[in-house]
Formats: C-alpha cells, sequence, structure tokens
C-alpha cells in the first residue's frame, strides 16, 4: 500500500471509531429517509397507498380497472360511499379517494381528450404521493385501453363511436379535428386487418401514441415516496462525509498532526489527495448501503445501476471538492464546522435535500440550480426512476464533477496560502 | 565531522522577525540544545530545519545536503514537534505503524520498529488502548517514540517536556540520555534550563531570534555567570573576624566567588564551623539573565 493508501485508510479508520461523525454520516441520512419516506407515503401502511374507490360507473370497464388497482402493489384499496370517502380522507386516514364517474366504461379513449371521467380526492399538502397516484392510475388506464384494444370487436365498436363523436363535436379546430380523423382512422384500419399473422395488441401497445405516454407514466414517476428521499438522503450522507472530513483537515492542522505528515518523506499532494481519497471512498460506500437498506427493506427499485453507480461516483467526486474548500473556511473546528454546516445546509435547503424539489415553488426550483445537491439528487433519480439514458446523465454527472473541480482547486490554492 | 549546519538563517512573518541571522553547527553524535524563553524562535528555527517552513534567508546543510524537504533528507530525521501530535483514537501500535508505514517500513521491519519503540516508550503494555486514554507522559513517551519509528540518524526535540509530572520527566530525560547513548545527533529546544544544563553537550541561548551565547554549559557559566554567593551563618564568632574573606555581621557571613569550593575548603581547614549554608552557583539561568536581563520564564 502506498502513501496515499496509508493517509486514506487511517482516516476511514478514524471515522469508523467517530461515533458522532457516523451519526451525521449513516445514522442520520437513514434516519431522514425512513422519517419523510413514511410520512409522504400516505397512511402508514409500508410503501402502499391507502385509497378507496367509488364506483359510480358500475360497468364492466369500471370493475375491470378496479380489480387492476386492487392487483396494484402500489394502492391498498377499500370501497366506500363518497362522503364516507371524503371524511376519512379528511381525517388524515387515507391517502385518497378515487371516483369513477358515470361514463367511465364508455370512454375508454378519452384520456386522449385529457377528460377521463376519473376524480381523485387527494389531501393537498401530499403533493408527493398526489404525483404518484396519478402515474399509477394512468399507467392502470393504459392497461386497459390496451386489453380493449386487444379485443377486436370491441375496439372496433369503439372506434366508430369515437370517430363519430369527432364529426359531431362542435369545439374542435377543423385541423385538429382531421388529426384526430385520420389518427382513429387509421386504427380502425388496423383493427379490420384480416392478416392473421399480425399481433395487435402487441403492435398498438409499442404504438407511437401509445408507447409515448406509458414510458411517461412507467418511468418517470417514482414507485414510492421512498425513492424520492433515498436520494435526498443520500445527499444528507454526503454532506456529513464533506464536513466530517473538512474539520478533520483542521483537525489534523491544530492537533499538530498535519505537521508531522509534513515532516514524512511524502508531499502535500499526497497528504490531501489521502484525505480526498478517504472522503471519496467514504461517500461512495454510504451511497451504497442507503440504496442497498433502501432496495432491500423500502423496496426502492434500481433502473439502471451502472447510471447509479456513475452518479454515486460523480456525487463523490463533488464532495471531496467540497469537503476541501469547507477545511479552509476557517482556522479552528468550531469556525470550520459552524461556516461548513451553514454552506452546506443553504445548498441542501436550495438543493432539494430537505424538501423534494418538485414540490418546491418555480422560482426556487429556479435557484436550486446553483446547488450542487440538485444535481446529485437529479443524477440519483436519473438513475433509480426518471429512467435517464446515459445521455441524460451527462449533464448532472458534468456538473457535479465540474463543482467539485472548481472547489477542490479553490480549496488546495487556500490550503497552502495559510499552511502555516 | 558537522551532522547540521546552519549560516545565518531569517524568518519573518509580517513585521515580526522571529529568526534573525543565526548560524551554528551541530557535529555528529552531539546533543545540542537551543535554550530561550517562549517566542524566542526556538520553533521556528526546528520548522526550518525539518523544511516546512521557508527560510528569508541563509543556508541550511543537514548530512551535506542543502534541501530539507528532499524525501531522502526526511527519512534521516526524526523530529518530536512541541505539541502532542498523536491520533487520539487510534492505538499507541497504530500511530507508530501509521507513521512507519509513512517513512516506507513494512512487514517484518515494520513490525520489529514497532515493538522497539513501543518498548522504549514504555507502553508495550498498553499498546492496543487509544492514545485519549493515556496520562500526559505517556503521550509524551509516544510522541517521541513516533520520531524515532524510522531509526533516524538526527533527531529534533521541540519541547520534549512541556506539561508532564516530575516523574514522567525524568523518564523522558533517561530516553534522550539513551539515545544520545546510540550516538544520535540530537537539537533539543527547551526553556527549562535545568534540562539543558543536564542533557546537552553545547547550548545555544536564543533570544528574539538571535544567539546571543554559544558554547558548553560550563564554559557559558564560567563566562557569563558571574561569582556564586557563598551564606553562612557560624556556629561562633572568630576569633579574628578580619582574616575571613568575604563580610561578617555577627555570626553571618557573606562571601562572593569564582572558586566556591575551594573557598569552603579553606574555611573549613581554618577552624569555621557552620550553623547554616548555603551556596548560590552561578547557572543557565543566571546566565541567560545576565545576558537579557530578564529571566527564562517570563
Amino acid at each position: 500500500m502506498g502513501s496515499i493508501g496509508t493517509l486514506a485508510l487511517k482516516d476511514l479508520r478514524l471515522l469508523g471509531r467517530d461515533k458522532f461523525g457516523l451519526f451525521w454520516v449513516l445514522a442520520f441520512p437513514l434516519l431522514f429517509a425512513i422519517f419523510f419516506g413514511s410520512i409522504f407515503s400516505g397512511g402508514g401502511s409500508g410503501s402502499k397507498i391507502k385509497l378507496a374507490v367509488v364506483d359510480q360507473d358500475s360497468t364492466s370497464q369500471s370493475r375491470a380497472y378496479i380489480e387492476e388497482m386492487q392487483e396494484s402493489d402500489a394502492l391498498a384499496v377499500t370501497f366506500l360511499t363518497l362522503e364516507e370517502a371524503e371524511k376519512r380522507v379528511r381525517q388524515g386516514k387515507l391517502t385518497a379517494y378515487v371516483v369513477l364517474e358515470p361514463g367511465f366504461g364508455d370512454s375508454p379513449f378519452s384520456f386522449f381528450s385529457g377528460e377521463v371521467p376519473l376524480r381523485v380526492g387527494i389531501d393537498p399538502s401530499r403533493r408527493a404521493a398526489a404525483a404518484y397516484l396519478r402515474g399509477i392510475l394512468t399507467q392502470l388506464s393504459f392497461k386497459q385501453v390496451e386489453k380493449l384494444i386487444s379485443d377486436r370487436e370491441a375496439s372496433q365498436r369503439e372506434l366508430d363511436r369515437v370517430l363519430a363523436q369527432i364529426d359531431t363535436s362542435s369545439g374542435l379546430p377543423a385541423r385538429q379535428r382531421q388529426l384526430l380523423k385520420d389518427f382513429f382512422g387509421s386504427l380502425s384500419n388496423l383493427v379490420q386487418e384480416e392478416d392473421t399473422s399480425f399481433s395487435f395488441k402487441g403492435n398498438v401497445a409499442e404504438g407511437i401514441k401509445m408507447e409515448a405516454v406509458t414510458r411517461e407514466s412507467d418511468q418517470t414517476t417514482p414507485r414510492s415516496s421512498f425513492e424520492i428521499f433515498f436520494p435526498s438522503a443520500i445527499m444528507w450522507a454526503l454532506l456529513g462525509c464533506a464536513a466530517t472530513f473538512g474539520i478533520s483537515i483542521v483537525k489534523e492542522r491544530t492537533g499538530g498532526t498535519y505537521l508531522r505528515l509534513r515532516l514524512a518523506p511524502i508531499s502535500r499532494a499526497q497528504i490531501l489527495t489521502g484525505k480526498g481519497l478517504a472522503c471519496f471512498i467514504s461517500c461512495v460506500v454510504v451511497a451504497l448501503l442507503l440504496m442497498l437498506i433502501g432496495r432491500l427493506i423500502f423496496g426502492v427499485r434500481i433502473d439502471n445501476f451502472g447510471l447509479l453507480l456513475l452518479a454515486i461516483v460523480a456525487c463523490g467526486c463533488c464532495f471531496v471538492g467540497i469537503m476541501m474548500a469547507i477545511s479552509v473556511l476557517g482556522k479552528t473546528e468550531e469556525a470550520v464546522g459552524g461556516a461548513g454546516w451553514a454552506i452546506l445546509l443553504i445548498m441542501a435547503m436550495l438543493g432539494g435535500g430537505m424538501v423534494p424539489i418538485m414540490v418546491m415553488p418555480s422560482w426556487l426550483q429556479k435557484i436550486g440550480v446553483v446547488s450542487p445537491i440538485k444535481w446529485g439528487i437529479l443524477s440519483l433519480e436519473g438513475a433509480i426512476w426518471r429512467g435517464f439514458a446515459l445521455s441524460e446523465m451527462l449533464l448532472p454527472v458534468g456538473v457535479l464533477v465540474g463543482v467539485g473541480a472548481l472547489f477542490f482547486t479553490i480549496g488546495v490554492l487556500r490550503f497552502r496560502c495559510s499552511e502555516f | 565531522m558537522a551532522a547540521i549546519k546552519v549560516n545565518n538563517l531569517r524568518k519573518q512573518f509580517n513585521s515580526l522577525v522571529a529568526v534573525d541571522g543565526i548560524s551554528f553547527r551541530v557535529e555528529a553524535g552531539e546533543v545540542f540544545g537551543l535554550l530561550g524563553p517562549n517566542g524566542a524562535g526556538k520553533t521556528t528555527t526546528i520548522n526550518m530545519l525539518v523544511g516546512v517552513l521557508q527560510p528569508d534567508g541563509g543556508e541550511i546543510e543537514i548530512n551535506g545536503a542543502s534541501d530539507p524537504t528532499v524525501p531522502e533528507v526526511r527519512r534521516g530525521i526524526g523530529n518530536a514537534p512541541q505539541a502532542i501530535s498523536l491520533y487520539d483514537h487510534l492505538s499507541a501500535e497504530e500511530n507508530l505503524a501509521f507513521f512507519g508505514r509513512l517513512y516506507g517500513l513494512k512487514g517484518r521491519t515494520l513490525a520489529q520498529r514497532v515493538a522497539w519503540a513501543l518498548t522504549f516508550a514504555g507502553l508495550t503494555e498498553r499498546k492496543s488502548d487509544r492514545t485519549v486514554t493515556y496520562s500526559g507522559g505517556m503521550q509524551r513517551r509516544l510522541n517521541l517514540a513516533c520520531a524515532l519509528i524510522h531509526d533516524p540518524p538526527i533527531l529534533l526535540l521541540d519541547e520534549p517536556t512541556v506539561g508532564v509530572d516530575p516523574q514522567s520527566r525524568n523518564l523522558i530525560f533517561e530516553d534522550i540520555e539513551e539515545l544520545k547513548g546510540q550516538g544520535r545527533t540530537i537539537i533539543f529546544t527547551t526553556h527549562y534550563m535545568e534540562e539543558a544544563q543536564r542533557l546537552c553537550d553545547r547550548v545555544a541561548i536564543i533570544d528574539s531570534g538571535r544567539i546571543l551565547a554559544l558554547d558548553t554549559v560550563e564554559k557559558l557559566i564560567e563566562q557569563y555567570g558571574g561569582t556564586s554567593v557563598i551564606e553562612a551563618d557560624l556556629v561562633a564568632p572568630p576569633d579574628d573576624p578580619d582574616r575571613l574573606p568575604g563580610h561578617l555581621e555577627g555570626t553571618h557571613l557573606r562571601l562572593e566567588t569564582d572558586r566556591p569550593l575551594e573557598e569552603l575548603a579553606h574555611l573549613s581547614e581554618s577552624g569555621v564551623r557552620f550553623h547554616r549554608l548555603r551556596v548560590d552557583r552561578a547557572d543557565l539561568e543566571t546566565v541567560f539573565l545576565n545576558l537579557t536581563g530578564r529571566r527564562l520564564r517570563d
């Protein structure tokens, strides 16, 4: 093991024996994820959203839709009257109620016009749960349409009805009317196709309009509130790492061990690289550990593990730089600890580390771009549930690495100026 | 052969002149003391010798090399800083092994050096305890042992006994005498004149960044210490007071002399009997007082 490895191992060993540091690096982020994940999961029944269903349509389609809801792992469904459902939501005993209004079964294609006869009642403070529920309901709607289309006769009847509705509709602009007629006309021709080798269901499900909407609802919506709060928790863990190692640099200087390191036959660059390596390893290990806990205990699903690793490595690089910059904010542990945490908390506030960025007002979301926390969360979410491609990951990852490099350079330059 | 040569070394921090053109040389195997009050420039001199401070002027030569930042030169130097520079939450064994690895030790060599250093510091039985649980004296001894882990021929000890109890101080003295016996070259800074007097072959008295005097302890006292003072209460007044040297008042005799032992022997031979006797000999404290007009621990 070289000098850098020796230095890093020493710092990791010291971190392992520092109960206070470990609390901020691991225990607090985990508590954060569990606490907020549970609050926003709605009703406290694991990660399921507890809701009541009011079936005012009572058609075979509405019943089929409710069956899909009951089969969903994300929903805990009960049947109530509308009054009782409203009351329970108001009392906080249920997260939401869903009303399948009359006409639901007659209009399986109505989602194209955005007028689905389906109403959701939810506490406005549970915005994350609302977004999550909306995604699930949309997904179930698409499943229903898929089923309908797979029944050739039923879908032909429905398409004829929709074409007639388009012809008689008075409010549609001429161009939009023609586009809809062309689309549903083409769909009708497809349904009439006699080629027995043609797999109707599969092709429509993968067709342009269906595919695009399905993908939107399936991959760009968090499947549970834990998928929102575990990335935030990882950011808290990395903040803890940056603060702990930043303070440890000052501690080395005030405690005299830095002088002893400088007397050894190693360079200043090796000393700082060793410290950075220890911080980086800590960041990566705690991030992976939190994700493992999230995956095994709280059902956080990871869309792309390779991209998750990339995001974690980028976050690690960023927080090594932040650690270095924090270490030169003062000459004592108290000064660096105070100033460092103040800056880190502001970063967390702006970047969505405290409350999810999706529930922030738009002006605050715009300001949030200056915080590396925002980019860290985005990169992690990109790999966990946003369904980012590698090309989409490049921006957040590039920002994180760039910020890390900038802060590290500033930190090293200031460190050299104030060495002794 | 000189192990360390310093010529016209200077260092200034803003308007404060910390080291103002000091020069000295330390022979191989010699224990050299830098004696001066706090703020005299001792630690700054040490830090320049080991290359963590860049001098504003002057030359340093250590074992023939002019740049102390070169790793090979650093491997030949052991430094015990004034502050206890240990990792509190590592054990003595872990601290020693860590610093040993930084000096390139590994495997059996490292294990042997760690074992030797633990024995030297008297910490073998507590080698696995975290250093935060050690007494001040134990931490001081470990601080010294960490400077020796790579077996350097040159040792720089910056106030190695500050803040320890008399028993631990005595143990450290014995440690340093053992190191001296091994033929190591030692530079030793202190503001305790009795330490310098006991341990050092030569002493440089330093104040305000300048060397005021440099020689063996005996020669410094001889040159700058002034006379010794004998004060005695006699059992009975002498028959012939005029024959006694010094000043006699009743039975109280006060005598200033360069040769106190000879004078006492002479008085005894003359039949003078003492009821109470006190001899104030000149020491490095007196030397410092005479050179600067103030006491070492002011």
